[in-house]
């Protein structure tokens, strides 16, 4: 029952991590991950890691794919292929590679992982991995590894956060706060942060890199800055009295970055 | 389930040896919080005060420790000089890059706190690389490190090339990351163990050192740390993530970052994987060597001083593993000492570039540079200084690095990999000198006050952008101080520790001892 079992849920981990890659559906790869973490839970039932087969389930196929799903639900773009078509020797390379490791660790689990295969197993006892031991290695020998994964988190929050927030995050009284006589003196394109925020009067630079920046998928970050016509904001507006002349200018080209 | 009624016995919390890695998050935190002020100088001022105070008390926290060698909480952390004095040199890195940030646009975009922050906690998570002595800890720490400089390349946003070295570092780095846990995932299914004592200790007893899965598990873990310290042929991010990212959060990533990968190496071989030496020994030796031509051929041709840095970093941390690869005590306390000097170095030439940044409108191009010895004498010595250091010129902290380093390969029995450090100096020299040259033999375009109100075009055919590395204070010289500080001091350091290197030899002897090499 054991083998039928580990067969079945072998072959199905194999085949969705083929569909993930392969299929060129967006919502039909993340279903494929789904499908893979469900298999791999199997196997780690089989292992008798109930508690990493529960994790995997809850935490992966439940709460980490429902995130994916929204993304791709969000972002669409069902209908264009994921990043750049590769070049020829960059496919050549990349299958070389994959065979490499293939054989590699083919020769590692073939020359001893199976090998262990009739035998009773590694010596451990018999709460090995069950909630309660983990629970205890996370509050005993791991306590230091455990608190650091708290501060890990907190700290790819804060870098997330500040990755994905708003551009215009200087308000408008930052932005006044930071106007000085100097600027009125001073010539136009000197490299000042007024230029470089662009203030009410630029365009809106890179708002499509900016925001798809923290994302995992590489692909949307080469799309094109909106362009300047859908701008709602007109540049040739005039500017209101006391603006400083640095941010006068009407964004040109070469603003743009 | 019988057993959660049992009273678990709490591991011993060592809070003393503990104090500089909890000083460092402590001020994390404080900082973080500090960024949410309204009052702009407590923002733009107080923030980097506050962090530069923070990484000056762990300093000398971690003076204080110095000599004691234990085991901290279960056994995940190690307190020794090793873990001592690299966190000194993170510290040091930590606080120049502070320094470096102090006016740059990059800590105004990402908000002051956050930018501060997360570069102490990328401080943090080094100091626990370095100390971890147990397969989970190497792996948080590693993390820890990494997912904020992730953040901190891509802190200019409105700078696309800040974006994509953000971009690229993630995406490499993450890849790095997995094969690191691949590999000690393996390390840990051939031995049984994740604490290194207890590996080593397998290793030594058995016939587990010649298992095919353990070596496939080195061999992941040599290429994960490989990517970690752009080791080639797992260098190809370096050159794009070090241009693309703000030049203070790239002097940091060539220096401490570095230092960091190579802290864990050290410890992971030279002490878990000691008695499979024979195994791993050559296969970095020749990642090694293809590191040191790859690097030194590499930067021939680049006129980006950053990309040029980036690839002496590349062919640096190839004369560094050179040192890793004996395994003996004296390799280590080579691969330290070099560390060391190499942050020195490159410290200097890195405040050098960010200052010309500001000065002039062509960026980091090696044009930024030319007549700066008539007009910036500090400025130009400094970065004089540190190219013949890094080239390994006599009475500079590089020749006695590389002299260290070249006599611990001879003495242990990689002779050939001795030649391959002295031919990539020779070769090194040749776009070292391009820079002093530009510095020295070329006549100033401009007095470095003037600044362009046209994009100017660079060799590359491509323009400058306006912006780059633009400062509100783009202008002129005025309010570098701390830039020229900082140049000056390292500078100043490199002579020092080339004329009078025995104290620091002293240190790296306790360093090299507390690892029980022979």
């Amino acid at each position: 029952m054991g083998e039928v079992l580990f067969f079945v849920a072998g072959i199905g981990a194999v085949a969705g991590a083929i569909g993930v890659v392969a299929l060129r559906n967006p919502f039909y790869s993340v279903l494929a991950l789904v499908s893979h973490l469900l298999c791999l839970a199997a196997l780690f039932l089989l292992l008798r890691a109930e508690f990493v087969a529960a994790a995997q389930v809850v935490v992966y196929a439940g709460a980490v794919m429902v995130l994916y799903v929204f993304v791709v639900a969000y972002i669409g773009g069902q209908d264009e292929p994921l990043g750049p078509r590769a070049g020829r020797g960059l496919k050549v390379i990349s299958v070389l590679f994959g065979v490499a490791l293939f054989i590699e660790l083919s020769i590692a689990t073939l020359g001893s992982g199976l090998q262990l295969v009739d035998s009773p197993g590694a010596a451990v006892a018999a709460s090995f991995g069950s909630p309660a031991e983990i629970g205890t290695l996370l509050l005993t020998k791991y306590l230091l590894v455990f608190e650091l994964a708290s501060f890990l988190l907190l700290i790819a929050v804060v870098g997330a956060v500040v990755l994905a927030r708003r551009r215009g995050g200087l308000s408008a009284a930052e932005e006044q706060e930071r106007y000085s006589a100097m600027d009125i003196l001073r010539s136009s394109y000197t490299g000042t942060m007024a230029e470089a925020v662009g203030g009410p009067h630029s365009l809106p630079k890179k708002a499509g890199a900016a925001e798809s920046a923290p994302a995992d998928d590489p692909a949307p970050a080469d799309d094109p800055a909106p362009a300047p016509a859908d701008d709602p904001t007109p540049t040739t507006e005039p500017a209101p009295a006391g603006e400083p002349t640095s941010a006068d200018d009407p964004a040109t080209p070469e603003d743009q970055r | 389930m019988i057993a959660t009624a049992e009273t678990i016995e709490a591991p011993h919390v060592d809070w003393a040896g503990l104090s500089p890695l909890i000083a460092v998050f402590l001020g994390a935190i404080v900082v973080l919080l500090l960024g949410l002020s309204r009052s702009r100088s407590a923002r733009e001022t107080a923030v980097p005060l506050l962090s530069i105070a923070t990484l000056a008390i762990a300093i000398g926290l971690s003076v204080g420790r110095w000599g004691e060698r234990t085991d901290l909480i279960a056994g995940a952390l190690r307190l020794d000089e090793l873990t001592l004095i690299l966190t000194i040199l993170f510290c040091v890195a930590g606080i120049a890059t502070v320094l470096l940030s102090w006016r740059h646009v990059a800590p105004r975009e990402l908000a002051h706190g956050e930018y501060y922050a997360l570069l102490l906690s990328s401080i943090a998570g080094m100091i626990v690389l370095v100390a971890a002595q147990n397969l989970v800890a190497v792996f948080v720490g590693l993390e820890l490190l990494s997912i904020p400089l992730y953040v901190l390349c891509a802190a200019e946003m409105r700078r696309a090339s800040s974006l994509e070295s953000g971009l690229k570092y993630l995406v490499i780095g993450s890849v790095g990351s997995a094969t690191v846990l691949y590999g000690l995932a393996f390390i840990y299914g051939a031995t049984g163990s994740t604490d290194f004592g207890r590996i080593a200790e397998v290793l030594a007893g058995g016939d587990v050192a010649s298992d095919v899965l353990l070596l496939t598990g080195v061999a992941l873990t040599i290429a994960g740390m490989a990517f970690k310290a752009s080791v080639a042929p797992f260098h190809q991010w370096t050159p794009d993530v070090y241009e693309g990212a703000p030049t203070p959060i790239t002097a940091f990533m060539a220096v401490a970052t570095k230092a960091a990968a190579f802290g864990v190496v050290l410890r992971l071989f030279d002490v878990a994987l000691i008695d499979a030496a024979l195994d791993w020994g050559p296969a970095l030796a020749v990642l090694a060597a293809i590191t040191i031509v790859v690097g030194n051929v590499g930067a021939l041709g680049q006129s980006s001083l950053k990309r040029l840095l980036a690839y002496s970093s590349v062919a640096q941390a190839g004369y560094m593993l050179a040192g890793v690869v004996v395994a003996t005590r004296l390799g280590l306390q080579a691969t330290i000492f070099y560390i060391a000097v190499y942050l020195v170095m490159n410290l200097a030439a890195f405040a050098v570039i960010v200052a010309r940044e500001r000065e002039t409108p062509l960026g980091d191009d090696i044009s930024s540079l030319n007549g700066i010895g008539a007009t910036r004498p500090a400025l130009a010595w400094s970065m004089t200084i540190s190219m013949l250091a890094l080239a390994g010129f006599p009475a500079t902290a590089g020749f006695i690095g590389k002299f260290y380093l070249i006599e611990a390969a001879v003495a242990g029995a990689y002779t050939w990999l001795a030649v391959f450090i002295v031919v990539g100096s020779m070769i090194s020299l040749a776009y070292y000198l391009k820079v002093i040259a530009a510095i020295w033999m070329q006549p100033a375009e401009d007095d470095g006050t003037v600044v362009a109100t046209e994009p100017v075009p660079l060799a590359d055919g491509g323009e400058t952008p306006l912006l780059a590395g633009g400062a509100e204070e783009a202008t002129s010289a005025r309010g570098q101080g701390e830039l020229v500080g900082v140049a000056v001091v390292f500078a100043a350091l490199t002579v020092i520790l080339g004329i009078v290197p025995s104290p620091l030899l002293d240190v790296v002897r306790d360093a090299g001892a507390a690892l029980g090499l022979l």
